[in-house]
């Protein structure tokens, strides 16, 4: 039965309220559910302000069309949901029981520098159901679409099932007779057009279809990794993930025809059936995909090898520095045949290379701290040059330590530079399970720029690379508008992308500074 | 004087220091509730939520071992219960408290090994225990497994220092809470006979009179008769011998943790399974002799091999176990230039230590990832454990040859 | 003379079973249109074997008096004389009842699924369980039901809430008696279960208000359930009562939301002829005294709220229908006849642990008590210390009391848990108690789809207590017994390993352990030996 109950929740400067009604299904348990919800906001603009009119219409309207049927195996829950991301999210963690985070608020995008300790606070659900299977999230801004756009990517680059999407798909061009793209790039429909972004090809290459797919492909694998990369939700959708649902946005492109309510009320009602008939939850295995196209898709065998094989040859780099480091050759190879004279053994120093990095992290570590404060966000275009500087003080700091210039013991550099390849390769390795398109930057970011570092015999040069890796290391802080929206994402949703910038990536590569300005041997 | 002064204030700033650290990192971030449940610092039979289970029924009259979850020895249950207050502030304390004790026998085994009474060394073999992070983290879950690590590593203190009764009377409690640690009676025995220096260097038969190991032995019976006796008695009947040592052998509880017994059993068909908790049992107690023959000349070393036999293949291992084995290596510095590959095994080491949990997630939490990947990563840590081993058992008979000359090299026949 | 011989042969029959003792059939149904615009029908079918007594299970050993009935299902006699069964309760239900909505069914065992439970009385000679095996399967096989399944991996005995409804005889050897019940939420109720259900009835569907119980009408409702319920009345005989309840939605077919109904509407039938075995027949017509619908045809007996129709004596075909005027106003607050109502939540999303939640609300301005019963399978593991109740957030050590549990033992026996809540006049409490979701054995799972499983319903039952009275609310009996609450099920995430793996997991695990168990053995047991290496002859 429909009906309705309102709660809110309260932060500092977001109180929103959230409309849900949950339909018993006939003769079910009342332990599975499925739910469709629309967000207030449109992701238009990751939710600039653009009504979702008539998404909240067609849940609207769905409701009470659908309480109708007598089939229904699994409850279903409407839930419209204030704000873009927010109202969703007090939603669902509420609903799962999970605490809010406990971080403090930060006033996101719009005041600066004021935040409460206010934690953020709902009320509790009076209805319930069981649990949550799947999701459609519906947007619908404009008065009538064209094609529906698919979104997919959650919270930390979890992706939904991929049966999930194609399903809707397939019900889309089917049933609804409504094409469907990824996203809303809608150029893949005209050929004839060709995207901007190819406008520096000559002309006959522009328009060369083969040139034409592979640029429509690009793209969608570039914004793919744009949100996966740094952990965004792609849409509301993305706040179901981390409960273990999958769940998509069905985005109606604002268009002035041909296709309105009745189009997309007969796809979801259709896709909601085929949700209802599953048996179990959708299959473990589909869940690692790169799409390409609307219909197309990559799977996990043709694109992991591709970060992997550089972790793999970054941690074969650091081996050889490891037993260059011990073992130390002054003749050449060729001049004599007894081997025992071409090496002489050293002794590495295992333990200073080990605090040189755990102090690297341990910067990271405030770093982070310092850049989640009022005060750094308050005041970003003093702050992020000083922190820069403050970076770029520890490698010249670290080179004017004495170091030991004896034969016996290996050079430093040497050993930080095995440690730091062997560490930053495990973790482009870790990755790639849990966020593919991190993984893969982190391996054009760390890959090559390590694998390089070393000091060069003129100080002037060792000093202009130690700076290119500060600010390699540190480039992240002045991109503003990023860095806000990062913490903004760490503080309420968890995306742990920033703490992963501060505390992994800005030390492995300040190590590589590191390594730079110590003395050469 | 003076320097071993400052060395032994400076082991004990290490040792505070690291202490203190690990305080205001739970406190700061309220780790140890995030850690309570964490699948690879506490099993079923060291998680501290089960003990607290166990101490409430036990309070409020009902009998913890007639069913559930609690499996932990009735001499936590009595500890807990009766003698200290329950509490996770106090908790947290007496967990500190005993990695200290830990620390301290480890540093204590380490002086009575080199028979000094205070080196240079000691601020290292300190820190590699306390800043550990095998050891560090169970801690912070206020998993029993760490006591259990503290209270093997007073064992060895007590046996390394020549008091039998002690040693004996910790070996049995030790094996009260875990009954793998079984294993460790026979080298203990061979060490209360014979001296804790290192004589790796320079192997020679056992001088000592083996029947000088038969009253000792008589002590430890005696020793776990009264411990079970009050055990019995202050559960009020034996059931809590199969919720205890029953789990070791029978593996009721499939929760998976970092070793290799529960997938295997979870996946084992319903009539092989009797027949493989066998083999998987008497599998721990095949390396007692043989370690204890070949390094007759030097029973600790003896005793930390099997202490790296426990860590991979015991029943409800914790990160720890493995952990106490790593951490002991620092006492052996004689050893560590004839390892022949230790950059390998902190390799696969560091990949299994990032690999376990968040395969662990992925399989449980967010369901993108199903059981294999967490056991895939099991298997990793333990070849890494493994590595460590044979490394281990490799260097410390190595040793022996002397190091390497030119134009020379040693291989096994 | 064959007649004759007939006649003697059919008499002595009679005279050597229980034909002495007569029987008795009638039959009822309720119909109550419900707040909410659907409608609730109760049917009941009740037989009583007159002056005949349950089974001593003593008397299990030697063998049984032949059984002879007319009227009294004989598949069902035999089981129970089979078993020395005393009281049987079976129900299968469809469907999560809505207390809030609905008010108290009728019939009071509407757990989601199936639920058996049955009191025994207890003899050496055959165990109350080995029994309890055999009745559970002969009933499985009666019914068409998976009741097979309600194993000892499900069976308790929670003696505070399931007190005897009939009573209990005391036979020679003061033989106590035993209660087991089990629960089997994951149950699918459909026509394969009514139709023995059907066959145990003297009329069958044939005619009768049985006849009403069309399966394409009744599976379709928005809620069904079955039920079986056998006691011993005393002196009066053994009652066998078959209930069927349903509620039905005539909201979903009405196309200008009125909520008429008729017989014809709801079953598709109306009825044609009268069971002739049925001493009594009647239907009953409940509806609000505010609204004023209009009934056909006239009822012979009317009251301000009910009206009877005694089927024997109308005309048939007997179609009743009842129709309003206006169109449906669905309530905006639907006020509960309930002093209580109760939400059962499995919070937390991980397949490790999870955290049982109830809400529970007194409606009433006087504090009420009431006993709560959690049955749970083994693989949900309860942690009690974390079990507390929350008023506005603050926890209340006055609320519960009383505990009695009876932890899980793993693979084999399941959780009982019982306490008595006191809850404050018109307040909200909260209650929540982690819980960790076991790892079960590849074999353990079933070999379906993997949905989770479905947890059994929780049981309050509210309490008739005097506040003033401080003694008695300690005691708990019988008569202070309330009509029990059930909650709706759960469904729990249980962690899935590959059902694919066994022979990978037992060579990858093997590999391992010989891997490092040869390399350990072969440096402890081969020789070292130091080689020459001379380069000179390395290179010949």
């Amino acid at each position: 039965m429909h009906l309705n109950r309102t709660w809110s929740t309260e932060v500092k400067n977001i109180a929103g309220t959230n409309a849900y009604g949950v339909l018993a299904s006939p003769r079910g348990p009342r332990n599975e559910a499925i739910v469709i919800s629309a967000s207030w906001l449109s992701r238009t603009g990751e939710g600039d302000g653009t009504l979702n009119l008539r998404g909240v219409s067609t849940v609207l309207a769905l409701a009470r069309f659908l309480k109708n049927y007598s089939l229904w195996a699994k409850d279903l829950v409407f839930v419209v949901s204030d704000g873009y991301l927010d109202g969703m999210h007090a939603w669902l963690n509420v609903y799962h029981g999970a605490q809010l985070s406990s971080r403090y608020w930060l006033a996101g995008k719009k005041s600066t520098s004021d935040r409460t300790s206010t934690d953020l606070k709902a009320e509790p659900l009076e209805l319930t159901s069981g649990v949550i299977w799947t999701a459609l999230s519906i947007d619908y801004p404009g008065h009538s679409f064209s094609h529906l756009g698919l979104f997919f990517e959650g919270l930390n680059g979890r992706l939904p099932n991929q049966d999930l999407m194609n399903c809707v798909q397939r019900i889309s061009r089917g049933t609804g007779g409504v094409p469907v793209t990824v996203y809303d790039h809608l150029e893949w429909q005209d050929p004839a057009t060709s995207p901007s972004e190819l406008s520096f090809l000559p002309s006959p290459l522009r328009h060369y279809p083969g040139v034409q797919d592979f640029a429509h492909r690009a793209k969608i694998i570039a914004r793919h990794i744009g949100y996966q990369a740094r952990g965004r939700a792609s849409g509301v959708h993305g706040l179901y993930h981390k409960f273990r649902i999958d769940a998509i946005t069905v985005f109606a492109i604002p268009a002035t025809g041909p296709h309105g309510f009745h189009a997309l009320g007969r796809i979801v009602e259709s896709s909601l059936r085929t949700m209802n008939n599953l048996l179990e939850r959708l299959h473990a295995s589909f869940f690692f995909f790169i799409i390409t196209a609307p219909d197309r898709f990559m799977k996990i065998g043709s694109y992991l090898p591709s970060a992997i094989l550089i972790s793999v040859a970054m941690m074969f780099r650091g081996l050889q520095c490891w037993v260059d480091a011990r073992w130390h050759t002054d003749q050449p190879r060729s001049e004599k045949r007894d081997y025992s004279t071409w090496f002489s053994t050293k002794s590495r120093p295992v333990v200073p290379a080990l605090a040189a990095m755990l102090l690297t992290h341990l910067l990271g570590a405030i770093l982070f701290f310092a850049s989640r404060s009022s005060w750094f966000l308050g005041d970003q275009k003093l702050y992020a040059p000083t922190f820069a500087l403050a970076i770029l003080t520890v490698p010249f700091a670290l080179s004017q330590i004495p170091h030991p210039r004896d034969e016996i013991t290996a050079p430093f550099w040497l050993v930080l530079k095995a440690f730091n390849l062997c560490f930053a390769s495990t973790v482009i390795s870790t990755i790639t399970i849990l966020n593919f398109s991190l993984a893969a930057l982190l391996a054009v970011t760390l890959g090559f720029p390590l694998t390089l570092s070393g000091p060069s015999d003129s100080k002037l040069l060792s000093r202009l690379k130690c700076l290119f890796y500060v600010f390699l290391a540190s480039a992240w802080l002045f991109l503003h508008q990023e860095t806000r929206e990062a913490i903004w994402n760490w503080e309420i949703l968890s995306v742990w992308f920033a703490p992963f910038v501060c505390l992994i990536y800005t030390p492995l590569v300040l190590q590589a500074a590191i390594v730079c300005v110590l003395p050469c041997s | 004087m003076s320097t071993s002064k400052s060395v032994s204030s400076n082991s004990l700033s290490a040792a505070t220091s690291g202490l203190l650290i690990s305080r205001v990192v739970s406190a700061l971030f309220g780790l140890s509730n995030a850690l309570k449940h964490d699948q690879l610092l506490s099993t079923p039979l060291s998680s501290y939520t089960h003990l607290k289970e166990g101490i409430f029924l036990f309070k409020n009259g009902i009998d913890p071992y007639s069913g559930g979850t609690f499996r932990h020895s009735p001499l936590l249950l009595a500890l807990f219960s009766v003698v200290l207050p329950e509490s996770q502030k106090y908790a947290s304390l007496l967990w500190t408290a005993f990695d200290f004790a830990g620390a301290w026998a480890l540093v204590s085994i380490w002086r009575a090994r080199q028979n000094v009474r205070k080196t240079s060394r000691d601020t290292v073999v300190a820190a590699s225990y306390l800043l550990n992070p095998y050891v560090f983290l169970p801690t912070l879950a206020l998993s029993s497994s760490s006591l259990q690590s503290s209270i093997t590593l007073l064992t060895l203190k007590y046996a390394a220092e020549g008091q039998a009764s002690p040693s004996l009377f910790f070996l049995s409690v030790l094996m009260h809470i875990d009954l793998s640690t079984l294993t460790l009676l026979l080298p203990i025995l061979l060490l209360l006979i014979s001296d804790p220096q290192s004589h790796l260097a320079s192997p020679r038969p056992l001088t000592s009179n083996l029947r000088r190991t038969l009253p000792l032995f008589g002590e430890f019976v005696l020793y776990t008769a009264v411990l079970s006796v009050a055990s019995t008695v202050i559960v009020g009947g034996i059931q809590w011998i199969p919720q205890t040592w029953g789990a070791t052998l029978t593996l009721p509880d499939l929760t998976p943790n970092t070793g290799v017994w529960w997938y295997f059993f979870t996946e084992m068909f319903d009539h092989f399974r009797p027949f493989f908790l066998m083999v998987f049992s008497v599998h721990l107690l095949i390396y007692v002799v043989p370690m204890c023959i070949k390094f007759q000349y030097d029973p600790l070393y003896a005793t930390f091999l099997l202490l790296g036999v426990l860590g991979t293949f015991k029943a409800y291992p914790t990160l720890s176990d493995p952990g106490l084995f790593f951490s002991a290596l620092s006492i052996f510095p004689e050893v560590h230039p004839y390892l022949r590959h230790p950059i390998v095994t902190a390799l696969i080491h560091l990949h299994a230590a990032l690999l376990m949990p968040l395969f662990n997630h992925l399989w449980l939490n967010t369901g993108t990832g199903n059981a294999n990947f967490f056991y895939a990563s099991t298997l990793v840590f333990a070849c890494g454990n493994g590595a460590g081993l044979i490394d281990a058992v490799w260097a410390g008979l190595r040793i022996a040859i002397g190091k390497d000359t030119e134009g020379y090299v040693v291989v096994q026949e | 003379m064959r007649l004759a011989l007939g006649w003697f042969l059919l008499s002595t029959l009679f005279v050597s079973g229980y034909a002495l003792s007569s029987e008795t059939f009638s039959e009822s149904l309720k119909i109550t249109p419900l707040p909410d615009g659907r409608v609730s029908t109760t049917f009941s079918f009740n037989t009583v074997l007159e002056g005949a007594s349950p089974r001593d299970p003593c008397s299990l050993t030697s063998q049984d008096a032949s059984q002879h009935y007319i009227l009294f299902p004989l598949t069902l006699g035999q089981i129970l004389r089979e078993y020395a069964v005393t009281e049987l309760h079976l129900s299968l239900n469809a469907g999560s009842w809505n207390y809030e909505r609905w008010g108290y069914p009728e019939e009071k065992g509407v757990g989601t699924g199936a639920e058996l439970w049955a009191w025994m009385g207890v003899d050496e000679s055959k165990s109350v369980d080995d029994r309890w095996k055999g009745l559970r399967n002969a009933l499985a096989g009666l019914f068409c039901a998976s009741l097979g399944s309600l194993d000892e991996q499900r069976t308790t005995s929670p003696d505070r809430v399931f007190f005897p409804q009939g009573r209990l005889p005391k036979w020679s050897g003061n033989v106590a008696h035993q209660l087991r019940h089990a629960s089997l939420p994951s149950e699918h109720v459909c026509t394969e279960n009514l139709t023995p259900f059907l066959k145990l009835l003297p009329c069958k569907s044939l005619s009768g208000i049985a006849s009403l119980l069309n399966p394409h009408r009744v599976f379709d409702a928005d809620w069904h359930g079955m039920g079986v319920h056998v006691l011993w009345l005393g002196e009066a005989g053994v009652q066998v009562r078959l209930t069927f309840q349903s509620v039905m939605d005539p909201l979903r077919s009405s196309r200008n939301f009125l909520r008429n109904w008729s017989l014809q509407s709801l079953f598709g039938h109306s009825i044609e002829r009268n069971c002739p075995a049925a001493s009594s027949s009647a239907i009953h017509v409940t509806f609000s005294s505010t609204e004023n619908p209009t009934l056909t045809p006239q009822p012979q007996t009317r009251s301000s709220t009910e009206v009877r129709y005694d089927v024997l004596n109308v005309e048939k075909p007997l179609d009743i229908a009842m129709q309003w005027r206006d169109e449906f106003k669905y309530p905006s607050i639907f006020k509960s006849s309930l002093p209580i109502s109760v939400t059962r939540n499995l919070r937390g999303f991980t397949q490790a642990s999870g955290k049982l939640s109830l809400i529970l609300k007194n409606h009433r301005s006087t504090p009420q008590q009431l006993i709560y019963l959690e049955t749970m399978p083994w693989f949900i593991q309860f942690y009690l210390h974390t079990l507390h109740a929350r008023i506005e957030g603050h926890i209340r050590d006055d609320i519960i009391s009383d505990i009695s549990y009876n932890a899980a033992v793993a693979h084999s026996r399941p959780t009982t848990f019982q306490a008595v809540l006191r809850l404050p006049p018109n307040s909200v409490t909260h209650l929540t108690m982690d819980l960790d979701k076991a790892f079960l054995r590849y074999t353990e799972h079933p070999p379906d789809a993997q949905r989770g499983w479905d947890l059994p319903p929780a049981v309050l039952i509210p309490l008739n207590f005097d506040p003033n009275d401080n003694n008695s609310s300690h005691i708990l009996n019988e008569s202070r017994l309330g009509e029990p609450i059930y909650t709706s099920t759960l469904l729990v995430d249980v962690a899935t390993p590959d059902f694919s793996m066994p022979y990978n997991v037992i060579i990858f695990t093997c590999s391992l352990v010989a891997f490092i168990f040869g390399s350990v053995f072969n440096l402890l047991t081969r020789k070292f030996v130091v080689l020459h290496l001379d380069p000179n002859r390395q290179n010949n």
